[in-house]
């Protein structure tokens, strides 16, 4: 019955000339939503069809996702778009999609800036709190507090964190923003192009660490926008050591899921329809004046299309492991407050 | 943007003429229609000019029907509508929308001319400035819209509560779902708008909409209109004040400030007498309606806080069209602020000279009797209400909604407290979290308008226990 009125919700929606329907799990004038509309105006002329976006709204940006997957991912002209936020879910809420299951259309890797108030004392930042900013959270513990030699790895983060941060929560991302600028907050973070936006004018403000680009042996690069500033070189400079052990290998788990799969685009395994969506979407992304106007809106990304996005995906999921996915629901509940929730299934 | 510019005024005028409609009305109807506009500055100028246009058209049907076009035109039904049946109708009209655009031009070129300006106002106000700032609005309609302050406060428990249904700021978990993921998301605005105003309004119009009066002979009363707010002109500008300053204050609707503009008329002239078709009851209170939508739009722009039950509407329509308000990024945008400017300045303009000019022929539009009007505005406000997933819940909602809107409404439980809690529970309890990480007891007391605004709730709090006479629901 379910599956009925969601197929009759997707009928209803369509009109008799849409072909193809994005659903995307936000409502009309988020940042996925903006960014699915861009994307689909230039993706229709080298479809060849059209493309309706369908708005599936709810917390957080879960339920969308998951009647997706539950209810309409067996239709062949029915896409999902999905943003980082559902990936950072997917490690530690309680939810019912499993990107395993899909084929990538494409995807864009991406980069996420932290930037600092110049002369602010960032030993003792004030930052955003929410699960969107987990992957700051962990680097800034880790750039703060150093190596440890405590065998109580994860103790030792919490209390440093908690000691040293002031974790301010129930900020929305303008209030954010809003609170950087006026200086009330010392620290922010933006995806690349937001940054320009928002931090990048400010000479009241510098880049403090970026998190690096997802390489497709796992590795993470430096970003050629802010050379230097990745999060791992930082801490070699800082400490004298490479990042590693339990606590690091939890960070990259998380950072990975939220920034190597900012937007996406995914279909169901087997869907015959997946080659000619990416062969219009490679087309796309070779195109001067599409490219343009979507740089014009979004921000300039690197699109993995098809193999490279199923590729990148397994990559991702080769870095879950029991212990990192326990440290990362570990750290999120002790020292974040954020009801997180182990996933023994994802070990599977 | 002209094209966008027209059609936002007729249409505004034509929901403003409807019985019981007016702009929140119009503009929820306005929500399913947000993806067509391809220019997201046109659905601006589209929304701004409905708002004016809305404004001044509700009018019409307080005057000659008796039944308020929206809260905001009650107050100018008292005398209005006795003059239209001493067949004065048209006198009444052209006086109060000249009075109506007059005040609205002033306020109008005051707020938006200025806006970018007010805009620094952000720097300076921090987290705790927010805070009481959001303390002070919940105040306002708490307790000056209100003389049931017991009442306001259970309005304002049950909004608080509603508003804070969803998902827990610090823990970001579901809270208050009983288990109905739909409400994870929270209530959504649009049925809790629509449900608390639009449809009990629609109802109400449905039992009173009945022709009171017959048209009317318009000679010379035109010129006799225009020329009674030049004679009356200081109770013309003092109703614009009060608006402008009721309207600047978040929260507080136009009702309210045309029965504080209504009273103060009154007031400054105790020797005359009202209710039985005083000119000065009439210009005095549409002084205020087009000012107070004006200066609304300052707490509305600056912080995201609706500065009346419209603007609730509008903040929701904008964030459709991708613009945040109450964010930084809109201070550079002065295309942003070019759309909201030409949009209600010429709006306002537009719809008083199709008002004067086609009199005569708007008047018949109010006489088509209510039936015809009462299955189309329910049919839109429903379909508005249900785009947010399309699904039964949004109607189940939106049931819901409406049933509290119409016990409040009968049993004067304030609407506004109750929209203003839902709007502002969740960003009281944000503000308060990050204030308390921010901040100590004393790098507070180190913030002179934070102080200020602490203690201007108290005095409001304490004046409204001994004065407030108004019966605003």
């Amino acid at each position: 019955m379910k599956k009925l009125l969601a197929l009759l919700i997707v009928a209803i929606s369509t009109t008799a000339f849409a072909d193809y329907t994005f659903v995307i799990p936000q409502k009309p004038g988020g940042g996925t939503s903006q960014w699915a509309q861009i994307i689909a105006e230039q993706l229709e002329p080298f479809l060849g069809e059209k493309i309706v976006l369908l708005h599936q709204p709810g917390a957080r940006d879960i339920p969308g996702f998951n009647n997706w997957h539950n209810d309409m991912r067996d239709d062949d002209k029915v896409v999902m778009v999905s943003h980082g936020g559902n990936g950072v879910a997917f490690l530690q809420e309680n939810v019912d999609y499993n990107y395993d299951e899909y084929t990538s259309i494409g995807l864009m890797n991406l980069n996420i800036i932290a930037g600092k108030r110049i002369g602010a004392d960032m030993d003792y930042p004030k930052f955003a709190a929410g699960s969107g900013q987990t992957p700051e959270a962990w680097a800034m513990a880790m750039l703060i507090c150093g190596p440890t030699d405590d065998h109580r790895e994860m103790v030792f983060y919490a209390a440093c964190f908690k000691e040293h941060v002031t974790w301010v929560s129930g900020m929305s991302g303008s209030e954010r923003r809003l609170a950087f600028k006026r200086g009330e907050l010392t620290g922010t973070r933006e995806n690349p192009a937001a940054y320009k936006k928002h931090v990048g004018g400010d000479d009241k403000a510098e880049v403090w660490f970026h998190h690096g680009i997802l390489q497709a042996d796992g590795s993470h690069a430096d970003d050629i926008n802010h050379p230097g500033f990745q999060m791992e070189i930082l801490y070699e400079e800082m400490w004298g050591v490479k990042p590693e052990g339990e606590f690091y290998n939890a960070y990259k788990l998380v950072k990975s899921f939220r920034d190597g799969m900012q937007k996406a685009l995914w279909v169901n395994k087997g869907n015959p329809n997946a080659f000619a969506l990416q062969n219009a979407l490679t087309a796309m992304s070779q195109d001067a004046d599409a490219v343009k106007a979507i740089q014009k809106k979004v921000g300039q990304y690197d699109w993995l299309i098809g193999a490279d996005g199923d590729a990148h995906r397994d990559t991702l999921m080769s870095f879950i492991t029991k212990d990192a996915l326990q440290d990362l629901v570990w750290f999120n509940t002790r020292a974040l407050g954020l009801a997180s929730v182990y996933k023994e299934e994802l070990l599977k | 943007m002209v094209t966008a510019l027209l059609l936002g005024t007729l249409y505004g005028l034509i929901i403003g003429l409807i019985p019981a409609a007016g702009a929140t009305t119009g503009l929820v109807i306005l929500f399913g229609f947000m993806s067509y506009f391809t220019d997201p500055y046109l659905g601006v100028v589209f929304c701004m000019a409905t708002v004016a246009a809305s404004t001044t058209g509700d009018t019409y049907s307080g005057v000659l029907l008796g039944i308020p076009g929206a809260n905001s035109s009650a107050a100018t039904m008292v005398d209005g509508h006795p003059l239209a049946k001493q067949g004065k109708a048209t006198y009444a009209l052209t006086a109060a929308i000249t009075t109506s655009t007059i005040n609205g031009l002033l306020w109008g070129t005051l707020t938006f001319a200025l806006l970018p300006w007010y805009m620094n106002l952000m720097m300076i106000f921090g987290v705790p400035e927010l805070w009481a700032f959001t303390m002070l609005a919940l105040a306002c309609v708490g307790f000056v819209s209100n003389k049931f302050w017991v009442r306001s406060i259970i309005a304002i428990i049950i909004g608080t509560f509603l508003g804070m249904i969803g998902v827990d700021p610090v823990t970001n978990a579901d809270r208050w779902t009983f288990g109905w993921d739909y409400l994870a998301d929270g209530i959504q605005i649009m049925p809790m708008v629509a449900g608390l105003f639009a449809i009990p309004e629609i109802l109400d119009g449905l039992k009173k909409g009945s022709a009171t009066t017959q048209p009317h002979d318009t000679r010379g009363q035109t010129w006799d209109g225009i020329k009674a707010t030049w004679k009356y002109k200081w109770d013309a500008l003092r109703g614009g004040a009060i608006g402008a300053f009721v309207g600047f204050l978040p929260g507080i609707g136009g009702g309210v400030a045309d029965w504080m503009a209504y009273g103060s008329t009154l007031a400054a002239h105790p020797n005359e007498e009202f209710g039985k078709g005083n000119i000065r009851g009439v210009i005095g209170p549409e002084g205020s309606n087009n000012a107070q939508k004006a200066t609304s739009m300052i707490p509305t722009v600056l912080f995201g806080i609706p500065g009346a039950s419209f603007a609730a509407v509008l903040i929701a329509l904008f964030m459709y069209l991708g613009f945040e308000l109450g964010t930084p990024d809109l201070a550079a945008d002065t295309k942003f602020f070019s759309a909201l400017t030409y949009g209600f300045m010429w709006g306002t303009v537009l719809v008083a000279a199709v008002c004067i000019a086609l009199n005569k022929y708007i008047c018949r539009i109010s006489y088509v009797p209510y039936k015809y009007y009462f299955p189309l505005l329910v049919g839109f406000v429903v379909w508005a209400c249900a785009q947010y997933t399309g699904g039964w819940e949004d109607y189940a909602i939106l049931l819901l909604c409406s049933l509290l809107g119409v016990f409040g409404k009968a049993y004067k439980y304030s609407r506004p407290a109750m929209l203003m809690a839902f709007i502002l529970s969740y960003k009281v309890e944000t503000l308060t979290i990050q204030m308390s990480a921010l901040y100590t007891w004393e790098t507070l007391m180190t913030r002179p308008i934070f102080i200020g605004l602490i203690l201007l709730i108290i005095i409001l709090f304490g004046l409204s226990l001994k004065n407030n006479k108004l019966e605003y629901s």
